[in-house]
């Protein structure tokens, strides 16, 4: 969006039509409300930039559906010139004809038209530019149907608009809609607004409506209805007409055409040769390249000769160079409240809901002896929310925080007085993060440079976004997190969306069942653009179908990408290989099975005690974690939890799920415990409130926890090509997949489902044994010993094999002694030091034809709650050619 | 409403020509479109790339030719009936004056630019005054005034109670007299003549009091009003607000002394409840709280005498939010008539006639504004009958079946309800009189029944009116009786908490999740472990 610059936040309200009483929809379900449609199509007004209009914000719902919408604002419009009464010169009305046009027929080009263009809608910046305001009104309002009030102004109605009638929604006699209007009614209102800047004076003001429209109409007779307005008006100076130069009086009487067949279009009329002497002052405007597009985004970046005049004035004010959302967003979190704005200028005012009541209720819910309440009425006045407390809030905030330098990778903060404070906020909660203005500052206007300079500064959106992701840009963010580049338009519009395919039925179904309680995928236009989404990610996807819980994982996306469909199909299209490779699978069962298998070893492996009382009643994942899994916990959670679960589950590899699985369970852990299937089963049908930020914190920690190789799956996505990414991502520790590394003989080797369902402790890799238990030939690590979990190396082979070579550090508890009869650990020395490594990871080593003891061991400690058991996969004789083993030396 | 949206009727199919030279070859492309163009040009453009196998070389030029082609037809179509409209117009197909002046309505009764000024209101203007002095220091001396109002009734009524408990104790001896006499000096028809005689005296007696009750009520009404005018003005008046301030606070002490002596007791049944919290919703839980409640209906109208401090607080609790968007509301199960001479609508009009109504009507003038409005509604629904089905009343019959028609018109049928509004109860501002017929007291009814739509037709009016906590009748009866075993009680109560747990979920989608209390009551005699049995298996 464009930066604020002189420009302010203007707000203004009006309320929906409220729904008839019990009245269905087509599909059984409940009417959509009027404000949530209004809401949904207000959207893609926030991508309609242009300097000759008003930028839309933001639009939000208050009670009783009402609606505030907030834009770009200017206090001055064109109805100062009629205040003062003055006349306007011929070449500043060809201006601002030529700017107006510009503005609708840019508007035109997205299929939009103004038709309530007034006076005091067409504002004027400081340099006395024209910025029309108000301009979606018409096309967020279904064309005027989901409002009581006519859009438009009775002396600028056009006569086509009035012939075609008003349909006031509580008129039951209308049936239908009215009609909706072309681009060419804006040129007779424009016509009638040049009018008035050449008289000096408003038309018709003194008359009423009804008799207004009627003269309007009744100039369909003459053929120069300019002149006729002139001669009914009485207009006292009819030579100051007649003074006006020939290209103006040619404007008024192209506008002023009474039949819309004749009258030129607003494109038509800018490419008049009456606007010759003034076009040629202005450049056509460039439409500002969005981030992932073929074209180049840099090509029209102009420098001056001088680098340093754009540093040249000093006390620049940096705020109004952010763009408009920004500030506005920041504005909110300063505690800007838009009800309360508008209250404060009374355009608000409501009544004490207890003088409203109604008298009477039928049964069919129709109310009455209820009187029409005046504080519904239409007031559109635009109130100028005041910037203020913003700016003191923010005048702390040094001028260098307004543009880091993102060249030195050690210290982004900027270094200001205030970093000190920036720091300590860092460790504050994520909620209070997000709700502090001058984080938010720093970190959006980060991230905003972070992401100009994609992909080129993936690294540090990598890095910051460990710290948090602002919620301004998460949308943006998560597609860099994702990888994605390239032109993901061209490719999205080259999908097949339109075509029936035999999913869209069931897509149907789902649609109006996911999220909904979310404004925007509740509205038709969020139904239209989930369809589409959906129905491009099926085409584009023969290999795999569409499974019920695909819906929800789109939702968080399209969410955030809402007015940029295609980076909500790209952004999905790279998360679902990532995280849930071949789940959607006509038969996935396969891939679904082992998934679940090693999700129940995570549980044995961090939790024994959970683990073995929910395996003993039988409450196993296939029963309740198809569903998290599937749809990446997106059918489970609200959309506000999701952001910041997946804020961190973007940056993990594809084992993360597991750990917030049971990071889930762990938190509903004493319930879990204490209850037996049935109540199991009915605490997880509706699954109760989960802190999600707990949540987080702790599926790090097991993650932290849990080595490489031990939730490899062999149905998950194989090593991609190695060097696709030319910017090199350094892949962490975390971030990485097993799957990626470089396959080795000490790797895992894939294991038949049956065997790995009979295993209740996972494998790991010799690989990860040797690199955790710091076994490397080299004898030195590249990582720090606090990122990674402490091991110990349980021996249960004889003592005879022990001694004949083992692994340095590992406990020797042969198999045979290790338990008694009951199945408790057996005191001997060997087993107080495996209670004293208890909470470590505990690897089980046998030999590999007798693997079978080790996992019998594992059992054996998961049963007796020994947390963080595994087996080494494939046993000592995967250690033995790796020259890795030791044998003591004899004792002395 | 809107059937049919105008669109479509208008939808034409035109075709789009596109020709491009391929190598040699001449290629035509032709794409029937359908107008207005509802979908993405550009998607329109990759499916005709993708579909036609079209050459990349050729895809901007289409692309161009195509949107060129759209505009153009898009701009035809809208002369074309902009011309049509203008033609109407001429042809006198459609009246120039109907035109303008429903153009004229319409924008008269839905902008504030051109809506008629409003004419001041008193009661929203008291409303306004009111709210702020509750909100001010001022409230105690508010509530003080009231309660001494309040006294001041009771002891009206207290001497009304004793008056007809005389003489209904004379007339009762009078009346043995007379028995006694029977057959001997005195026939049947003297014991009739004084029984009408005895009648006539109670009925003169009570009207008496009656009036006497409604002037006093009447001058303490506009006495209250005046006081709190004139006290907001000067209040208002003098900024060093402290003198007055020093005024108001003189006033109570002298009030409470009054206030405590002439204090009727009302025995008071130990209320049992208990509190839930639920979560409903499938992702996004919104929070509501349920609390069941054992008590009579008109515990949450009657005041309190005694434990006056818990008393105050909840009166002032009351009287501050009032005027605020967090009312109290209570669902009251009346019969088919807008009435107060029987039953629990008897009862409730006794409570409410109590305590004056400072900023209300009174009982019987709100009930006479309600049938009368109950008769506009049925005369609105005929009338839009007729329009629908072409029945006339004529058809009917009879002047005399016209006449009973109009007799059963003022009735009320399951389901529909009327709304009261009170400041002058404890607990609650909004009544809901809910009609209800003898099938719920023993029939076994289901979500569809009427008086379950009635209930949601009431949880709709407290979300589009700010009515946070409302109070439901569990077992949609006030009181209960034989035939009602535990089994139907837990029966019923299981529909009823389920049918209102199904509107709240669809109440969150209507205000977007706003917390609300319901609270659910339960008649006096009922075996409570029963119902907190049910409760925690549903909640």
């Amino acid at each position: 969006m464009r930066p604020l610059r002189d420009a302010q936040l203007g707000a203004f309200t009006f309320f929906a039509s409220a729904l008839p009483h019990d009245v269905c929809g087509s599909n059984g379900l409940p009417l959509t409300p009027n404000s949530i449609k209004i809401l949904g199509r207000f959207q893609i007004l926030k991508t309609i930039t242009h300097p000759r209009l008003c930028q839309y914000v933001d639009i939000s719902r208050g009670k009783h559906e009402r609606l505030v919408v907030v834009a770009e604002h200017y206090e001055s419009s064109l109805s100062d010139f009629q205040k003062q009464g003055k006349t306007v010169s011929p070449e500043k009305v060809l201006q601002i004809a030529y700017e107006v046009l510009e503005g609708l027929d840019f508007m035109n080009k997205h299929g939009m038209v103004h038709r309530a263009l007034s006076a005091h809608n067409v504002l004027m910046d400081c340099k006395g530019n024209i910025k029309l305001a108000k301009f979606g009104l018409y096309h967020m309002t279904d064309h005027g149907a989901d409002v009581d009030f006519p859009i438009g102004y009775p002396s600028y109605l056009a006569p086509e608009v009035i012939a075609q009638g008003s349909f006031h929604p509580s008129d039951p006699s209308h049936d239908e809609a009215p009609l909706p209007s072309g681009p060419k009614t804006d040129v007779w209102s424009l016509g009638v607004l040049l009018f008035e800047m050449c008289a000096g004076r408003r038309l018709l003001q003194n008359i009423d409506i009804s008799e207004r429209l009627k003269f309007i109409l009744t100039l369909g007779n003459c053929q120069t209805s300019w002149r006729l307005i002139l001669c009914v008006t009485n207009y006292n100076c009819p030579c100051a007409l007649q003074e006006l130069p020939e290209n103006v009086l040619e404007l008024l009487r192209k506008c002023l055409t009474f039949h819309p067949s004749k009258r030129p279009t607003p494109a038509e009329l800018l490419g008049d040769p009456l606007f010759n002497g003034v076009s040629c002052l202005y450049t056509p405007f460039q439409k500002v390249v969005s981030l992932f597009s073929s074209s180049l985004r840099c090509a029209h970046l102009e420098l001056p000769e001088d680098i340093s005049d754009l540093c040249k004035d000093d006390d620049e004010d940096y705020l109004s160079e952010r763009a408009i959302d920004e500030v506005y967003h920041l504005w909110c979190l300063a505690g800007g409240d838009l009800e309360k704005e508008l209250t404060n200028k009374e355009i608000i005012q409501s009544k004490p809901p207890v003088c409203t009541l109604p008298n009477f209720l039928l049964e069919d819910g129709e109310s009455f002896g209820q009187g029409r309440d005046r504080s519904f009425l239409l007031d559109d006045t635009t109130v100028t929310l005041s910037l203020c407390q913003l700016r003191n809030r923010l005048k702390d905030v040094a001028g260098e925080a307004y543009y880091p330098l993102l060249e030195d990778e050690q210290s982004s903060l900027p270094q200001s007085n205030s970093s000190n404070e920036l720091s300590a906020t860092v460790t504050l909660p994520l909620i209070i993060r997000e709700r502090d203005t001058e984080y938010q500052l720093i970190r959006i206007i980060l991230f905003d440079r972070l992401l100009k300079a994609y992909p080129y500064k993936k690294n540090l959106v990598w890095k910051e976004a460990r710290v948090d992701i602002p919620p301004l840009i998460r949308g943006l963010a998560w597609a860099a997190l994702l990888g994605i580049e390239g032109d993901i338009q061209a490719k999205y519009d080259s999908i097949d969306k339109d075509t029936p395919i035999p999913t869209d039925r069931q897509i149907e179904v789902d649609i109006p069942r996911c999220h909904q309680y979310d404004e925007l995928l509740s509205s038709p236009q969020g139904h239209i653009k989930f369809r589409r989404v959906l129905k491009a990610w099926v085409v584009s996807h023969p290999d795999l179908v569409y499974w019920q819980g695909l819906d929800s994982l789109c939702a968080p996306f399209l969410y955030l990408n809402f007015n940029n469909e295609a980076l909500a199909y790209a952004c999905m299209s790279a998360f679902i290989p990532k995280y849930l490779y071949n789940f959607f699978l006509k038969d996935n069962s396969h891939v679904i099975q082992e998934y679940l298998t090693v999700f129940s070893q995570m549980i044995a492996f961090h939790d024994p005690e959970l683990s073995n009382h929910l395996n003993e009643i039988g409450f196993i994942p296939d029963l309740y974690a198809i569903p998290w899994f599937l749809t990446m916990f997106t059918h489970v959670f609200p959309l506000h939890k999701i952001f910041h679960l997946w804020d961190t589950l973007l940056l993990g590899n594809s084992s993360f799920p597991f750990c917030i699985g049971v990071a889930i369970l762990q938190q509903l852990r004493d319930r879990l415990l204490a209850n037996g299937f049935n109540e199991c089963i009915l605490l997880f049908s509706d699954l109760p409130e989960i802190d999600i930020e707990k949540c987080v914190r702790e599926s790090i920690n097991l993650f932290c926890w849990t080595p490489k190789s031990a939730t490899y799956r062999q149905h998950a996505q194989p090593p991609k090509a190695a060097g696709d990414n030319g910017y090199g991502k350094t892949a962490t520790y975390y971030s990485s997949d097993y799957q990626d590394m470089p396959k080795t003989d000490l790797s895992r080797e894939p294991l038949a489902l049956s065997d790995l369902k009979a295993e209740v402790s996972p494998r790991v890799s010799a690989e990860d044994l040797i690199d955790l238990c710091e076994l490397s030939p080299g004898g030195s690590t590249k990582r720090t010993k606090a990122s990674k979990p402490k091991i110990v190396a349980v021996d249960i082979r004889s003592v005879e094999d022990f001694s004949r070579g083992h692994i340095s550090g590992s406990i020797n508890i042969p198999y045979s002694t290790a338990f008694g009869p009951d199945g408790e650990v057996l005191q001997c020395p060997a087993a107080g030091a495996l209670q004293n490594f208890r909470g470590r990871v505990i690897v089980s080593v046998s030999f590999s034809h007798c693997q079978h003891t080790a996992e019998y061991f594992a059992a054996h400690l998961v049963k007796v709650n020994f947390p963080r058991v595994c087996i080494l996969d494939g046993g000592i004789n995967k250690m033995k050619p790796t020259g890795l083993l030791t044998v003591p030396s004899p004792q002395i | 409403m809107k059937k049919n949206k105008g669109k479509v009727s208008s939808t034409a199919e035109k075709e789009f020509v596109f020709e491009f030279r391929a190598g040699k070859h001449n290629c035509v492309l032709k794409v029937p479109l359908q107008f207005p163009v509802q979908e993405n040009i550009s998607d329109l453009h990759g499916r005709l790339m993708l579909l036609h196998k079209i050459p990349c070389f050729v895809e901007i030029e289409l692309k161009t030719s195509l949107s060129n082609f759209i505009e153009k037809e898009t701009i035809q179509d809208f002369d074309r009936e902009a011309e049509l409209a203008l033609q109407r117009l001429t042809t006198g197909e459609v009246d120039i004056n109907q035109l303008t002046n429903a153009w004229a309505k319409s924008y008269a009764e839905t902008t504030l630019e051109h809506a008629r000024p409003e004419e001041p209101s008193w009661d929203e203007d008291f409303a306004d005054v009111y709210h702020e002095l509750i909100h001010s220091p001022a409230s105690d001396t508010l509530l003080n005034l009231e309660h001494n109002y309040f006294v001041s009734i009771s002891e009206l009524i207290s001497e009304r109670d004793m008056e007809i408990k005389k003489l209904l104790e004379r007339q009762a001896a009078e009346m043995d007299k007379v028995m006694q006499e029977l057959g001997n000096t005195l026939s049947d028809q003297d014991v009739n003549a004084a029984a009408a005689q005895h009648f006539e005296a109670q009925q003169v007696l009570e009207n008496k009091w009656a009036s006497e009750l409604k002037q006093v009520t009447g001058i303490q009404k506009q006495e209250y009003q005046e006081w709190v005018i004139k006290l907001h003005q000067d209040l208002q008046k003098s900024n060093n607000s402290s003198k007055i301030n020093e005024e108001i606070k003189m006033q109570p002490s002298q009030l409470s002394e009054v206030a405590d002596s002439g204090a009727r007791l009302y025995e008071e049944q130990p209320q049992l409840e208990e509190s839930f919290t639920i979560h409903l919703g499938a992702q996004l839980k919104t929070m509501h709280n349920l609390r069941l409640v054992r008590a009579d209906v008109l515990d949450f109208c009657k005041h309190r005498r005694h434990g006056s401090s818990g008393a105050k607080l909840r009166r002032l609790q009351t009287a501050l939010s009032l005027y605020s968007s967090s009312l109290c509301g209570l669902v009251l199960l009346v019969d088919n008539r807008v009435n107060s001479y029987s039953g629990i609508k008897r009862d409730f009009a006794t409570v409410a006639k109590e305590c004056t109504d400072f900023h209300f009507p009174r009982l019987e003038e709100q009930l006479e504004v309600v049938q009368q409005v109950v008769l506009y509604a049925r005369a609105q629904r005929s009338s839009k009958q007729k329009d629908h089905f072409h029945i006339t009343l004529s058809s009917a019959g009879t002047a005399a079946s016209l006449c009973s028609l109009m007799e059963s018109s003022a009735c009320l049928s399951q389901g529909e309800f009327y709304i009261t509004r009170h400041s002058n109860l404890s607990e609650v501002h909004v009544v809901f009189h809910c009609c209800v017929d003898d099938n719920v007291r023993s029939g076994n009814i289901t979500a569809r029944d009427p008086a379950i739509m009635g209930l949601r037709n009431i949880l709709k009016v407290c979300c589009t009116h700010d009515i946070t906590t409302i109070t439901v009748p569990l077992l949609l009866v006030h009181d209960m009786s034989e035939e009602m075993t535990i089994p139907w009680c837990l029966k019923r109560a299981e529909l009823v908490f389920k049918c209102v747990k199904g509107f709240m979920m669809e109440m969150a989608s209507w205000d977007g999740g706003i917390s609300r209390t319901v609270q659910f009551l339960v008649p006096q005699v009922r075996a409570e472990c029963t119902m907190c049995d049910f409760w925690f298996h549903n909640s």
